[in-house]
């Protein structure tokens, strides 16, 4: 039978709550500046003709279809060789999940414009309705409370690769167990706790998409 | 109405996207240390084909096992949920909110090095990786089994009851055959998403593109070319995984 | 049957055609409509009544021919378009209400932006305009609130917040359950009474023969018939007609 030492991982709080802080800065991070990526290159796409077209769903495509850890690889390694920069650990996880993210948040924003029913814009516009109002007061605001669950499945998904981020030297949760681990050998104890922390904050998220989906598909007509 | 050829380029170079453009283009030259670019060699790659291309084969096979395996299980997990029998649907449950609130990553460390503790049992690498794969994908794919079974008409289980078929007949001819073309889009995007995730298993060392490209860059210190061909082959896999799954998806909707 | 004053002619259709690619949609559309006119379209579907009708306020982009509406013509610079979509209100089938808005909201909102009405202007035309069709009682409910013949009454209403010189009717019924058809269609024929120029496209044929000064029969994109009511039910000897009718009365 297995023994499970609890005492270990309570020993060893402090060190996964500075880990803990590291994941969170990543997360915010590259979430806020993924969202800025996110609508630009979204608009590009929806609004853009040919050129700007063309670079965003070049994007879109590129960086989805791109592993996260190859790109922090890429951009860890690869980087200062080309460039005269060398980005520190945490620099270039931020880069490598702000694009990533970002191309993932360009095609939830597509989706939830898009999902608007077309007969909303028509109606607006056969009113007389200018178009940037049409954007203002009839699309944006519909298109806002179709986007929320998926946000929040993006925004798991930052919390998740941000774990990635260890490999390459940043000194998150997923670092810091490690670190723990490799000298007390009890693996077990600590992988079990983390994923527990992880659990412990991705659930919610999970079960509040959840409810603002169902809420969501009552509402509208 | 057609515009003159002339006409059709100059819309095409807005002076928008331009600017943007010339932004980008500034951007890279000033970053850029061009004299690395001109010394890059990419012939490294063509001298380790065999191991890169042995290694994409073994990153779509795992990739493809833990899917099929993963939906095996997830399907079976989506029907018994159907069943009436609450603590059965409680526990699978749970298991399905575990798997799917984890990090890949997490899951991978706790498998192989933590799991060995509780059944003493110790895999290598490639099993640790593969069974985590395959427990992530179950969850998720049971997730979608579940979304798929309940997009099928409420008809057609009036039908089945007025019919009386039995258990089996059930469910194999009737509702997963409808369940499984309702699936078809998510299991694409679930394809890409694991390729993707297969990475990951690389810092086990399982030998897959992730592995053998990070050991080929470190033994020829040329990390670029190999790193950058590398990206471009998982961007390829993709691309086709996606083509494929639009395919697909396109055939079964032909049948009424 | 309804008398009218026929004045000058407001939208004036010369040989429009459409396509979908090699799909031909509309074929030579000719028609003139006058002040005051009630035209109905009929006909099969599938015919290109409804394409024809988003002609004219600009949905559907034309091929060919022109559209001159109160003076401004199609095609033309995109502010011709906008300027017609404000003197062309149009009715949809789904109503196309805004979910996210009061009733008061989706009547003002027009008014304020596209002709920059004051709010407590487009507030008071929005309570004189539900009362006129008679739910001025759900003004701060919100669409999925209302009943599917309350929801086309305040898009009609919606639309009337324009004071458009023209108002376009896309099968507005059609999507109704039966007991709420009758409701609409008191408002309909209230406004066709009060002397608003109409352009209908129904499958109301009964109530089409009673409202119209002139009814229309549309098939295979392009129109058979287009005369006066007594006229088109009595007299047309257009085999094609007689047997829509005969399907359909």
């Amino acid at each position: 039978m297995i023994s499970f030492n609890v005492d270990e991982i309570i020993r060893n709080l402090p060190d996964l709550w500075v880990g803990l802080q590291y994941t969170l800065i990543l997360v915010f991070v590259s979430l806020a500046v993924g969202t800025v990526i996110g609508l630009a290159a979204c608009l590009g796409r929806l609004l853009g003709q040919g050129l700007l077209f063309a670079l965003c769903t070049g994007y879109t495509t590129i960086f989805r279809g791109i592993p996260e850890t190859v790109l922090m690889f890429w951009l860890y390694y690869c980087a200062p060789l080309l460039g005269g920069v060398r980005p520190s650990s945490m620099a270039a996880a931020l880069i490598a999940m702000s694009l990533y993210l970002g191309a993932m948040l360009s095609e939830v924003f597509r989706g939830g414009i898009l999902a608007v029913p077309k007969g909303q814009t028509e109606a607006a516009r056969s009113l007389g309705i200018p178009e940037v109002w049409v954007w203002i007061n009839v699309i944006l605001p519909q298109a806002f409370r179709i986007v929320i669950p998926p946000l929040i499945g993006v925004a798991a998904l930052a919390v998740k690769v941000s774990g990635i981020a260890s490999t390459i030297g940043v000194a998150e949760l997923v670092y810091q167990a490690n670190i723990i681990a490799g000298q007390s050998y009890r693996y077990f104890e600590l992988f079990t706790a983390v994923a527990l922390f992880y659990f412990m904050i991705l659930f919610p998220m999970s079960m509040i998409a959840k409810r603002y989906e169902r809420k969501f598909a009552m509402r509208t007509r | 109405m057609k515009d003159s050829v002339s006409k059709r380029i100059l819309r095409w170079f807005d002076p928008g996207s331009v600017l943007l453009l010339a932004a980008i283009v500034a951007g890279l030259y000033n970053f850029v240390d061009w004299s690395q670019v001109t010394s890059l060699d990419f012939s490294i790659v063509i001298t380790y084909w065999y191991p890169l291309t042995t290694a994409a084969a073994m990153t779509i096979s795992v990739t493809a096992t833990a899917l099929v395996l993963g939906l095996l299980i997830g399907v079976g997990l989506a029907v018994l949920l159907e069943l009436p029998i609450g603590p059965l649907r409680y526990i699978i449950n749970i298991y399905i909110e575990l798997w799917r609130n984890t990090p890949l990553i997490v899951q991978l460390f706790w498998v192989h090095f933590g799991l060995p503790a509780l059944t003493g049992v110790s895999t290598t690498a490639y099993q640790s990786g593969l069974l985590a794969l395959t427990l992530q994908s179950s969850a998720y794919l049971a997730d979608i089994a579940r979304a798929g079974i309940q997009a099928v008409p409420k008809g057609q289980w009036d039908a089945i009851k007025a019919l009386s078929l039995p258990g089996r007949t059930r469910w194999l001819e009737v509702i997963l055959p409808q369940a499984l073309k309702v699936m078809i889009p998510p299991l694409g995007n679930l394809a890409v998403s694991f390729l993707n995730g297969s990475a990951l298993l690389g810092v086990l060392n399982v030998g897959e593109l992730m592995t053998v490209s990070a050991k080929i860059s470190d033994y020829t210190s040329r990390p670029v070319e190999i790193m950058t061909v590398v990206a471009l082959l998982y961007l390829a896999i993709n691309l086709i995984t996606t083509h494929l799954t639009n395919r697909l998806e396109r055939f079964t909707q032909r049948r009424p | 049957m309804s008398n009218h004053q026929n004045g000058e002619v407001i939208v004036q259709c010369t040989n429009v055609c459409k396509s979908y690619g090699s799909f031909v949609a509309l074929k030579n559309i000719n028609l003139n409509v006058r002040k005051g006119d009630v035209v109905c379209i009929v006909g099969p579907s599938g015919g290109g009544k409804s394409t024809f009708l988003r002609t004219i306020n600009g949905l559907e982009e034309i091929n060919s021919g022109t559209i001159v509406f109160d003076g401004i013509t199609i095609p033309g610079p995109s502010k011709n378009i906008r300027m017609i979509r404000r003197e062309a209100g149009m009715v949809f089938q789904s109503f196309n209400l805004f979910p996210h808005m009061t009733v008061r909201k989706n009547l003002t909102l027009a008014p304020m932006r596209a002709r920059g009405i004051s709010p407590d202007e487009a507030n008071q035309r929005a309570e004189r305009l539900l009362n006129r069709v008679g739910i001025g009682n759900q003004i701060d409910k919100y669409p999925d609130q209302l009943s599917g013949g309350q929801q086309q009454r305040v898009a009609i209403a919606r639309a009337l917040a324009m004071e458009p010189k023209v108002m376009l009717f896309d099968e507005p019924t059609s999507a109704l359950d039966p007991e709420m058809v009758k409701e609409v269609l008191e408002v309909v024929r209230e406004l066709a009474v009060s002397g608003m120029t109409m352009i209908i496209v129904t499958h109301e044929i009964g109530f089409a023969r009673e409202i119209s000064s002139r009814m229309v029969f549309m098939m295979d994109g392009a129109i058979v018939v287009d005369s006066r009511p007594k006229t088109f039910f009595e007299g047309m000897p257009d085999p094609r007609l007689q047997t829509f009718l005969s399907k359909v009365l």
